[in-house]
């Protein structure tokens, strides 16, 4: 095909002064908002929808699409300095990296997520150009069977984001999806758990209660005098904070891993990559030879999310493109400005506007480097923070949570939601119950639950529907990790009564 | 009604809001940003148009000072209109508005505030929709797709909205009206709903006929019927549903403008002549145009008695369904 002489082409569009200004603008307000837990890319792009109706298309795409990838970077670090998730694809990457940088190497998890985000970034966008059309044959192959056997796959995950006790894991998870229930239910247009709230009625933010209990959490766990809470290191100089070759070594996996899972779930309408990020993540522990280093800081647990993070961006750009569907809040607004700008997003919209679809491929790569050499020099900037005293610290957090969530809402009502979530986040970390399951179940909740109902609704109730080849698979797959470590845990306790008999 | 009549309409409606607009010359004006209120996130229809709408004010310079979104998302416009009228007196707040606001509370005892609570501003627009199949489906019109789910009782398959939305409501009178049955699965986007026609999960929907145009276009889909009562200038030879041979209503789907409780009737009159001034603007006509939508633009009295009618029919249909309804 013509893949090549179309590149040239988007390369042509992309290198152009104002073109390259406006993606260099893009990604630079990307990184900025990424880094700003509560604003999120759907928000700032419609704020500046307005702006960009003055602008020509081409540039004003670019510049759009670059905030969008953009905040994929600036989201992880917030979540390694200070537990803070600042997107919610970014919430899983606190797991690890916070405790990378309790234990100074915050400059190497800031490093690897900007590595791990521009190589699936990139990929992701070779996939974007390359094999298109045919992966929009697969969204539209994927119905809701597939999607609830793709939910039960995370949801099975919990075996590996619980800790120690798979039960606790279980009791947290099962508080999620109690929580997802909460609000308006899509079928039937009826209330559930609103308590009579009308603020309820659209249900619990994800992101509320991920900053509740991750950030909130953490600060008041830390306040109780334990040992002298002491500074915590930062190497200095910027060889010494990047990621050693060693690192680079233990995340070849995970690179491909991240690419992969995120490219797959961005081309999914619907899915999102919050739950690329904890599906990517779940697979790099399966997969590993130290799963026990899991929420320790394995920085393997930093790269595979936010690698996969960066690929959903360049997946859910192929439906829209290729399809004229949006299958995520972003991409809606996206198809909203194309319309505005007179262009007809639709199945014939590559053929019809060549030179804008292939500039802002070739953008993207060069956006791509951008954000990798914007981002490194950052690192040793942001890992300074750390050496903020404690006594500094912690309202620093506790102000970022609350102006994070509020920004987003301006609702009291949510910060309410916040203290609550944060007081449960200190309970659960005093009782041992471990936080990611919770938040796992949330996210995965309602999505999981509207896909089986659909599939019922398709089938009219026979649940046969649910074990067609590829749901069956997957279900397979799901299965086996959960199976699997009982068996460890069998074998482990045949080895301990075989050695008391003997 | 025929070309004639509707020019007497017309005029008497622009005469109309020529007195109303000299009526409060310059007594009112905004002084600092207005806030739109909407009730989906950024990317829902509503925020979508609202910032269109804020778009063109700014363009046109209709307004003198700068108008911004604010998203009040959850609850089926229950969250929005109770933000809205928890901004009671202030007349630098509006909100955009849909019939799901209409159809929200009458559902949902948990939604306090109503339209009733609000002010009715103006009406502006109505969506139109199509009922579309993939472009391969056996059925060429919508007759044959329904004698097809009569022949088949629950095999056939709608995606759509929630039950309250009027996807449901237009299949639920066409069900009543013919004795056909068919599924109906709910999707919270309307990509997904898209995606799964497209994929060959459902058997037709109802969808935007600017959306519908584009895919009509690639040769993805074929439009059966048209849900509006005049036919759309882009779809010709498509039928209403009245021509296909089906009496039922399809109830409108208005976008229209609220202030809070409380306003004076000075500050009513003054959005309702900026929006009137909005409508008649060349960006607004090339925009319902590019989206194939309905202009509708009605004064704050019609808007209300418009509010109330579609509120009553609703309410028939929604006891019609089983759906339960609390006010």
């Amino acid at each position: 095909m013509d893949t090549l002489s179309g590149l040239l082409q988007g390369f042509d569009v992309a290198l152009s002064g104002t073109n390259l200004a406006m993606c260099i603008v893009g990604v630079l307000l990307g990184t900025v908002i990424g880094v700003l837990p509560g604003l999120g890319p759907p928000a700032t792009i419609a704020m500046l929808l307005p702006l960009t109706m003055r602008l020509e298309p081409t540039g004003a795409m670019i510049m759009l699409a670059g905030i969008y990838y953009g905040a994929k970077y600036g989201g992880s670090t917030t979540s390694i300095l200070l537990n803070v998730p600042g997107e919610s694809a970014s919430v899983v990457t606190c797991l690890d990296g916070y405790q990378m940088a309790r234990k100074g190497r915050a400059g190497a998890a800031l490093g690897i997520s900007a590595i791990a985000s521009f190589i699936a970034g990139t990929l992701g966008v070779v996939g974007l150009m390359l094999i298109a059309p045919p992966l929009a044959q697969l969204s539209l192959a994927f119905s809701a069977p597939e999607y609830f056997a793709l939910m039960v796959i995370g949801l099975a995950m919990v075996v590996l984001l619980s800790g120690e006790s798979l039960t606790k894991g279980l009791l947290a998870m099962l508080v999620g999806l109690w929580i997802a229930t909460m609000g308006t239910d899509l079928f039937s247009a009826t209330s559930r758990f609103t308590f009579g709230q009308t603020a309820l009625l659209g249900g619990i933010d994800f992101i509320v209660v991920a900053i509740g209990i991750f950030a909130i959490g953490e600060v008041l766990a830390n306040m109780e005098p334990q040992e002298p809470a002491g500074m915590l290191p930062v190497p200095k100089g910027l060889k010494n904070l990047l990621p050693t070759w060693q690192d680079m070594k233990d995340c070849r996996f995970a690179f491909v891993n991240g690419s992969l899972v995120g490219f797959i779930v961005g081309i999914l309408p619907g899915a999102g990559s919050t739950i690329a990020s904890f599906l990517s993540y779940g697979i790099e522990k399966a997969v590993s030879k130290h799963p026990e280093k899991f929420g320790t800081g394995a920085i393997e647990g930093v790269a595979a999310p936010e690698g996969a993070n960066n690929a959903e961006t360049a997946g859910s750009l192929v439906p829209l493109l290729t399809l004229g569907i949006p299958g995520s809040g972003t991409t809606a607004i996206l198809l909203a400005a194309l319309v505005l700008w007179g262009f007809k997003p639709g199945p014939l919209f590559i053929s019809d506007t060549p030179a804008l679809f292939w500039g802002l491929v070739a953008s993207m790569y060069i956006g791509n480097v951008m954000l990798l050499i914007l981002n490194l020099p950052l690192v040793a900037v942001f890992a300074q923070l750390l050496k903020i005293p404690a006594y500094a610290m912690y309202p620093l957090i506790l102000g970022m949570a609350l102006v994070g969530v509020y920004s987003d809402s301006s609702s009291m009502f949510k910060l309410g939601l916040l203290a609550l979530f944060g007081a449960l986040g200190y309970a659960m970390r005093k009782l041992h119950y471990p936080a990611a399951p919770l938040v796992l179940g949330l996210v995965l909740g309602d999505a999981m639950e509207r896909a089986l109902r659909q599939s019922l609704m398709m089938s009219q109730g026979d649940i046969s529907i649910l074990f067609r080849p590829i749901p069956a698979g997957l279900l397979l797959v799901a299965a086996v990790l959960l199976i699997v470590p009982l068996f460890k845990k069998f074998n482990a306790m045949r080895v301990q009564v075989l050695d008391q008999k003997a | 009604m025929t070309y004639a009549q509707k020019m007497v309409r017309a005029v008497a409606v622009s005469t109309a809001l020529m007195c109303v607009s000299g009526n409060v010359h310059a007594q009112w004006k905004p002084t600092k940003t207005v806030d739109m209120i909407v009730h989906t996130g950024p990317g829902g229809g509503s925020d979508l148009l609202a910032r269109v709408i804020a778009t063109m004010m700014e363009k046109e310079k209709l307004l003198p000072v700068r108008m911004q979104v604010l998203n009040r998302a959850g609850g089926n416009g229950a969250v929005a209109a109770a933000a809205i009228a928890e901004r009671k007196d202030d007349p630098h707040t509006i909100g955009l508005v849909t019939s799901v606001w209409i159809a929200g509370p009458l559902t949902s005892s948990e939604a306090k505030v109503t339209l009733h609570d609000l002010k009715p501003v103006a009406g502006l627009l109505m969506d139109p929709a199509v009922f579309a199949v993939r472009a391969d489906s056996p059925y060429k019109t919508l007759r044959e797709f329904i004698e097809a789910a009569k022949a088949q009782p629950g095999q056939l398959k709608q995606s759509g909205g929630s039950v309250t939305s009027r996807d449901n409501i237009i299949r639920q009178s066409l069900q009543a009206a013919t004795g056909a049955r068919w599924a109906f699965v709910s999707f919270p986007g309307g990509g997904e709903r898209v995606a799964a026609l497209l994929g060959g999960h459902v058997d037709i929907m109802v969808i935007e006929p600017q959306e519908a145009g584009e895919q009509v276009r690639a040769g993805k889909m074929r439009v059966l019927a048209q849900l509006s009562d005049r036919p759309l200038p882009g779809y010709p030879g498509v039928p209403t549903l009245k021509e296909a041979g089906y009496d039922v209503k399809a109830t409108p789907q208005i976008r229209a403008v609220v202030a809070p409780p409380g306003v004076s009737n000075e500050v009513v009159a003054y959005w309702e002549d900026l929006f009137a001034k909005l409508r008649a603007t060349p960006s607004w006509k090339k925009y319902v145009e590019d989206n194939q939508l309905e202009d509708h633009f009605t004064n704050s009295a019609e808007l209300s008695k418009m509010i109330k009618q579609i509120e009553d029919e609703l309410r028939t249909q929604y006891q019609a369904a089983g759906i339960k309804v609390v006010r």
